[in-house]
């Protein structure tokens, strides 16, 4: 009976996995496809999808103005986190901490093109272009929940007694910033950051409305792209994504002991 | 010349007052604890003298200087925290050369003010350890060469010793004195635990309530209790009511209910008035025969009998009243057991009246 039991779990926990990354392993598999339409039986294995990536221009300056908004979006995004979570873990701090949290979360509620759209109404209605800071803006809004919950949790581990050594010791608050506090959260910030990375960096919804030719994000031109054809092309891109994050996560887990997914 | 003086401090806190007009002063080399019981305003006490927490009114000097609003990191103040709070991502050597790191102090100073307080703590040729590799006594060793590396002017402890087990416990309190001692540095402790208070300090100050009780010697702590409260947290007590019924300079009568009376000793006392007698319990004597030499003597049955090691405990009814007396554990005392008849008694001098 027991092991019947064992099992069933065991089957439901395999289930579970295929489920989850079954979509994923059959993304991975279709790039290597020489088929050029999607999807098809499989007629062998080939790199040329990968090659063929090169060969289109606004697929790499995509992944460039990503990884650009991606970092601005996630260092100003993981900056407002530590202020905000470090103001709500405080000993002795203001009351009324578990609605302001709430409040600081909020944007995950709002559908993320109606956050796209609000920011390109606010700026009309105050005369300036969107532009590419407002599309930096946009991501930072809705990533710096995630860095909240990640900075709040490292926080929550952390004995706010070694600032007041510090202190006594002669250390003013930015020295105690700079010599303990932000040493002994650098998990959660480092985290917080690669998270908050990877998730602006596969946004699309958020940038609905606010990219030009110029500053098109990599999912806008993947958008793009199936919009006119479906080839395997866009599955090798979406491989190397999933490589490139996938490493990142494994990265932080060994070097940093950060668990992104656990 | 006194070195560190409070003036009518006082803390508020929403709805409580945490300090209530505080008043002491800790001489140049004194070793002074702060004693009572958790929520008496110890901490916060504490926390006042170090600058974490601000005093709503009174003063602070330290050495001459009024220090009432200076912040934390100018006061050089050595502090010794509860749970330690080392630097977990620094190692021993570096933890306790923070202070004068902090200083801008020579890197070869440095190096040599850490071997000083490593030797001073016996730690030595542990400075390239992180603390988790530590046991909590190392840790504890390591909080305290950290605080003294930067020849503080005083040295905060805030129960220090909590965490550590019995034995380590005691080993400390000689640990710590001596080293307070060999550097002649003035010194607060904060602690719940009498003993570690009577053991270690050369004045204790009682708290209760966000008051001062008495601040004297442990001798005069224990034996003289200035408060009832004192009389009453300090060792194991009997503790009995009634009313006042002679008062003067020679003694005072006791009546409690049921008639029975008690010779003592009390100030303040007036006739008719409501009041309480402390007895300690190691004070009160048990024997098969009268005691005739005692006033306050009692025929009584033992009920109850605690084995403690050391001594023995045992709960005794009398007529009207129920008493523990504490008893060494040695061939010259008596044994008895639950059921067995005999006296109880305690002189005039060991029965503490206090008004109430």
């Amino acid at each position: 009976m027991k092991q019947l039991c064992k099992a069933a779990g065991g089957l439901y926990l395999a289930l579970l996995y295929l489920f989850v990354a079954g979509p994923l392993l059959f993304v991975i598999a279709t790039s290597f496809n020489p088929a050029t339409s999607f999807p098809a039986p499989f007629e062998g294995l080939t790199l040329s999808w990968y090659t063929a990536i090169l060969a289109r221009p606004e697929f790499l300056s995509g992944a460039g103005v990503s990884a650009l908004v991606a970092a601005l979006a996630s260092a100003l995004a993981v900056m407002v986190a530590f202020l905000a979570a470090y103001a709500l873990s405080r000993p002795g701090g203001a009351g009324g901490r578990g609605a302001m949290a709430t409040l600081l979360a909020s944007p995950l509620l709002v559908p993320q093109v109606v956050l796209s759209l609000a920011m390109l109404q606010l700026a009309s209605a105050w005369g300036v272009g969107t532009g590419f800071w407002g599309l930096v803006a946009a991501h930072a809004v809705y990533v710096m929940p995630f860095a909240l919950r990640l900075v709040l949790t490292g926080l929550a581990r952390f004995d706010f007694a070694v600032e007041e050594a510090c202190r006594s010791l002669g250390g003013g608050w930015w020295a105690t910033w700079r010599e303990v506090t932000l040493p002994l959260l650098r998990p959660s910030l480092v985290a917080g950051f690669t998270f908050c990375f990877i998730l602006s960096f596969v946004n699309l919804p958020l940038s609905l409305f606010l990219t030009s030719p110029s500053t098109a994000t990599l999912p806008i031109v993947m958008f793009a792209y199936i919009e006119s054809r479906i080839d395997p092309m866009i599955a090798a891109v979406a491989s190397v994504i999933v490589l490139v994050a996938g490493l990142a996560t494994i990265l932080l887990d060994r070097y940093l002991h950060v668990r992104l997914v656990d | 010349m006194p070195e560190l003086v409070l003036s009518h401090i006082t803390r508020r806190f929403s709805g409580h007052t945490a300090v209530d007009d505080l008043s002491l002063t800790v001489r140049d080399g004194e070793f002074v604890c702060l004693l009572g019981p958790s929520g008496c305003g110890k901490t916060t006490t504490l926390r006042i003298i170090a600058g974490f927490e601000r005093a709503d009114a009174g003063r602070l000097t330290l050495d001459g200087t009024d220090i009432t609003h200076a912040p934390p990191e100018k006061r050089d103040i050595g502090l010794v925290f509860q749970s330690y709070a080392l630097f977990p991502h620094k190692t021993v050597a570096e933890n306790i050369g923070f202070g004068l790191k902090m200083r801008r102090r020579p890197r070869a100073e440095i190096a040599r003010a850490v071997e000083e307080a490593l030797a001073l703590v016996r730690l030595d040729g542990l400075g390239g350890r992180y603390p988790r590799a530590l046991s909590g006594g190392q840790q504890q060793r390591v909080a305290l060469a950290r605080a003294l590396a930067i020849r503080p002017r005083l040295l905060l402890m805030d129960e220090p010793l909590s965490n550590l087990d019995a034995q380590l416990r005691e080993e400390m309190r000689v640990e710590i004195r001596r080293i307070q001692q060999q550097l002649g540095i003035t010194a607060i402790l904060v602690t719940h635990d009498q003993s570690e208070a009577l053991a270690m300090a050369d004045r204790v100050a009682v708290m209760a309530h966000g008051r001062l009780q008495q601040m004297a010697e442990p001798a005069a702590i224990y034996e003289a209790p200035a408060t009832a409260f004192v009389g009453g947290f300090i060792g194991q007590v009997n503790t009995l009511e009634g009313q006042v019924e002679q008062a003067g300079a020679e003694g005072a009568v006791l009546s409690l209910p049921g008639g029975t009376r008690l010779a003592g000793q009390g100030e303040g006392l007036s006739a008719g008035s409501a009041a309480r007698a402390l007895v300690k319990q190691e004070r009160l004597t048990l024997s098969r025969t009268e005691p005739a030499g005692l006033p306050n003597r009692f025929p009584c049955r033992v009920t109850e009998r605690t084995y403690l090691g050391g001594s023995i405990a045992y709960r005794c009814e009398a007529a009207n009243l129920s008493l523990t007396a504490l008893l060494p554990n040695h061939p010259l005392f008596e044994r008895f057991s639950p059921g067995d008849e005999g006296w109880i008694g305690f002189s005039a001098a060991d029965c503490a009246i206090f008004p109430c």
